[in-house]
């Protein structure tokens, strides 16, 4: 401690101290395991409440917002992020962990709730902006904390699935029956772009359930440009009422429609004949015929389509599905009589059979497009001999994709996939993401399928390739 | 003193703690508090949304976190909550109580919950405490419990020998309740035989305060829920009511290195007992009260003050100690939860004091349960330079 004269003032002066400030913490047990995770696995875990599915990073023992014990629950998080906020440090300090100047960034990894601080380099202080894509660099040595993430730089930028595919040669049809015989073997052409369908709403997936389900035209919309942006071809619609209730009201469906090819004119619209529960024949072709859409369901087997708790075995809703063989006649030739292209919807082999069965009056025109439906209550489980059983019994110019209630939806499209089939996901199947968290609308599941596809080697058919391969009218 | 009858009864309807420990490297702060609060939502069989609003708080800067209630909100439950930090020192955990009881008893809350924490195996206590001081300008240290001073007083008063053997007793049987109490920190299973031994052995700190004869270094948290009077009789079959607290506070100089006749020490304590006990018609505390529990750092303090508390005469306090009756089972059992000797974790510590008081009135301490009836409970809680905070306990609305 010294004493010196106060400068600029005569008669006064001023003491000067010193403090030294040791300190340590404890990061308790969920705090450690983050770190060591960090450590010795390079992963970085977050907790997620099961209460209000925010996910932390870095974790916390208790989610302050409903006081959930959410010690156990862990989940991994991707290692890029986004940059929610950042400062730029201009001053030199000891303490500080990188000679001045340089950015510290608030940074919510994929998947994560919450930003936490970390060094950005790697790119000029100048290029930093909110929003920006990041990821982690790890640390080559370990110094236990988080640290062990040495910094973030700018993520390399992943083009958008329409580059990628301006950038490929478009697809040409190839020797059908040649395809249709390797495809029966297991070995499809991988080359063949795969479609992908959202199927936004259905009939009975409420916002009480995820919010991110639209009802208003508007809303269906925004939805279906996001899907296409994503990477999805089609968009399958049952047209809702304000309250979320299915509509055969022409005007409300022609509304909803009409505002989805405003906003993606090239996107491939499907509209629903089923509509919903308890509408007549009438109702559900009447309106197929007004709108005259690029393709429209076809189901093709009276059916239980209940809703039953899974685990217990709970009947909640007894429903039975009538879709007589006089239907299924009806309904096709209508379609098929105003150019709409049938989406052949198959429950189970029953329906298949069905199809091929009152196809052969020459109903159909080629190619047939299936959709294997796995996981209604009613229907079949998602099974992968099934799977095989069903295309191999398709016409050999038939087209096949797929789609899964509840968790039966990735697994499906994965196995369509994988066999040369096209991939349906979306909110009317499921209203989850692979890791449970809810899905924050049908296009997040089309960056899944678009994943898969990836994974694969698949290209993404843009949606004058699905018209090509589906033998849909042109737009 | 000016003082008013309270608008409304306020009872005390729920009560965790946790271990208290010097070390606890498995948990965080709000970790370590999430523990006690859970315990006395458990306790009250309560949950947070029954909660109306949370008073924290802990000694400023010990933890060298600034606005520590911010991030202990993790812990507190207090999200979204109307919510309150108070920093009294070490009589913080008294301090809570005392605002707890009157943010219920003036109605602007049925339930209020009181959080008092301490982790200082983290941080740095002394620089908490002696931040920027300079003896020269009047910015004392404001180190309260370390003190031979009150040590060298007994002594002159009664004998150098007498005085060293009352202060040992006094903390035998501190380790005596605190091997009952399976919360507290330190208990060394010491026994009466080895008084001498302790005398001669234990190093000395300033003068004859010994290293035995201080309190310990703990992490610890305490939660106590308050409600008022009709929700206390529909949630609770045992509340344990406030009946009134007082606080005094007198921040004289006095110095830790020694002895100045001119700095007339630790007085408020008996203040604030006179004034207590007379606005609430108590001629004889002694007698009146079943149990104390009192924030006692160091045994020489405790022995010192057990005189002021009572306002004893000549060495009656010292034949209570002699005597064993300040132990479980004797005339006025003090600190059966083995008191500040046996844990320490500060911003808790006073809190600490009226939990276990208050259990001590519920008769379900669990071993260290005093075998007699217990209708009046005394707690001190003390801090500072020379802080006082008493609170009165009854199980029954009849004063």
């Amino acid at each position: 401690m010294t004493t010196k004269k106060t400068a600029g003032v005569e008669d006064s002066y001023q003491i000067e101290g010193k403090m030294a400030l040791p300190y340590s913490y404890f990061a308790g047990r969920v705090g450690s395991k983050f770190i060591t995770t960090l450590r010795d696995q390079k992963k970085i875990m977050g907790v997620k409440c099961p209460a209000c599915n925010t996910v932390y990073v870095p974790p916390r023992q208790v989610c302050d917002v409903d006081f959930t014990d959410i010690r156990d629950a862990w989940v991994e998080l991707e290692s890029t992020g986004t940059v929610k906020n950042f400062t730029v440090v201009r001053y030199d300090d000891k303490h500080l962990p990188r000679k001045a100047p340089f950015v510290l960034a608030l940074i919510q990894l994929e998947g994560a709730g919450t930003p936490f601080a970390h060094i950005l380099e790697e790119c000029k202080i100048e290029d930093v902006r909110i929003g920006m894509k990041v990821e982690a660099v790890f640390a080559k040595e370990t110094t236990q904390t988080i640290l062990d993430i040495d910094h973030f730089k700018p993520a390399a930028e992943k083009a958008s699935i329409h580059e990628v595919n301006a950038r490929r040669k478009q697809w040409v049809p190839t020797d059908e029956p040649a395809e249709a015989s390797t495809r029966k073997g297991g070995k499809p052409d991988m080359s063949k772009p795969v479609i992908i369908t959202a199927a936004l709403t259905g009939a009975a997936t409420m916002r009480n359930q995820n919010p991110s389900v639209p009802y208003k035209p508007e809303e269906f919309a925004e939805e279906a440009y996001k899907c296409w942006k994503a990477g999805a071809a089609m968009v399958h619609v049952h047209a809702r009422e304000d309250g979320g209730m299915a509509t055969h009201d022409h005007a409300r469906i022609k509304a909803t429609y009409d505002a989805i090819k405003d906003k993606c004119p090239e996107l491939i619209v499907c509209l629903s004949s089923a509509v919903g529960m308890g509408k007549t024949a009438e109702q559900r072709i009447s309106q197929i015929v007004y709108i005259k859409p690029d393709m429209a369901s076809l189901n093709t087997n009276t059916m239980n389509f209940g809703i039953v708790d899974r685990k217990t075995g709970k009947i909640f809703i007894d429903y039975v599905f009538e879709n007589t063989f006089g239907m299924l006649q009806d309904f096709g030739k209508v379609m098929e009589e105003n150019g709409v292209k049938p989406e052949i919807e198959c429950y189970d082999m029953g329906g298949l059979d069905n199809t091929l069965m009152i196809g052969k009056q020459g109903i159909f025109s080629d190619p047939m497009n299936f959709n294997f439906v796995w996981g209604v209550a009613g229907g079949q489980q998602f099974r992968t001999e099934a799977f095989i059983a069903m295309m191999n019994a398709l016409p050999p110019k038939a087209n096949f994709t797929t789609c899964g209630v509840g968790m039966d939806q990735y697994p499906c499209i994965m196995q369509s996939c994988i066999l040369g089939g096209h991939m349906r996901v979306g909110l009317e199947d499921n209203i989850r993401m692979p890791n449970g968290a809810l899905a924050k609308g049908s296009y997040e599941q089309v960056e899944v399928a678009v994943n898969i596809a990836n994974c694969l080697g698949r290209p993404v058919a843009t949606t004058d390739e699905a018209r090509l391969i589906m033998g849909l009218r042109k737009r | 003193m000016a003082h008013q009858k309270k608008n409304r009864n306020v009872g005390i309807i729920g009560i965790g703690q946790t271990k208290h420990s010097s070390h606890r490297e498995d948990v965080n702060q709000p970790e370590l508090i999430h523990e006690a609060v859970s315990l006395a939502l458990k306790d009250a069989n309560l949950t947070m949304k029954d909660i109306d609003c949370v008073v924290h708080g802990n000694m400023e800067l010990f933890e060298m976190v600034h606005s520590p209630d911010l991030w202990h909100v993790l812990g507190t439950g207090a999200y979204g909550k109307d919510s309150i930090r108070i920093t009294t020192g070490g009589t913080v955990g008294a301090t809570l109580s005392c605002a707890s009881d009157n943010l219920v008893a003036s109605g602007m809350y049925d339930i209020v919950m009181a959080i008092g924490f301490e982790k200082l195996q983290e941080g740095h206590t002394t620089g908490g405490i002696t931040n920027m001081a300079c003896p020269l300008w009047f910015r004392k240290i404001q180190a309260g419990a370390l003190t031979g001073s009150s040590a060298y007083d007994v002594e002159r008063e009664f004998g150098l020998e007498r005085a060293d053997r009352a202060s040992l007793m006094y903390r035998i049987i501190m380790d005596k309740h605190a091997s009952l109490n399976p919360n507290a920190h330190r208990a060394f299973g010491l026994d009466f035989s080895q008084i001498d031994d302790l005398i001669r052995t234990s190093p000395k700190l300033v003068g004859e305060l010994k290293l035995i004869e201080m309190c310990s270094q703990s992490d610890g948290a305490c939660c106590v829920i308050y409600a008022c009077e009709k929700k206390a009789k529909e949630l609770s079959k045992i509340p344990v009511w406030i009946r009134d607290h007082i606080t005094v506070h007198k921040e004289e100089n006095f110095t830790i290195f020694g002895y100045d006749r001119k700095y007339p020490v630790l007085k408020t304590h008996k203040f604030a007992a006179e004034q207590l006990f007379k606005r609430n018609g108590i001629n004889d505390p002694l007698n009146y009260f079943d149990v104390f529990e009192m924030y006692d750092p160091a045994t020489w303090w405790a022995i010192d003050w057990i005189r002021d508390f009572f306002n004893l005469q000549g060495d009656e306090h010292l034949r209570l100690i002699e005597e064993k009756e300040i132990m479980i089972g004797g005339k006025m059992p003090i600190n059966p939860s083995g008191g500040v000797i046996g844990s320490n974790p500060i911003g808790a510590t006073a809190l600490v004091r009226v939990a276990e008081a208050a259990l001590q009135v519920r008769g379900n301490a669990g071993p260290h349960q005093i075998p007699t009836p217990v209708n009046h409970a005394l707690a001190s809680g003390f801090g500072g330079t020379m802080w006082t905070v008493m609170t009165m306990l009854e199980k029954e609305l009849n004063w």
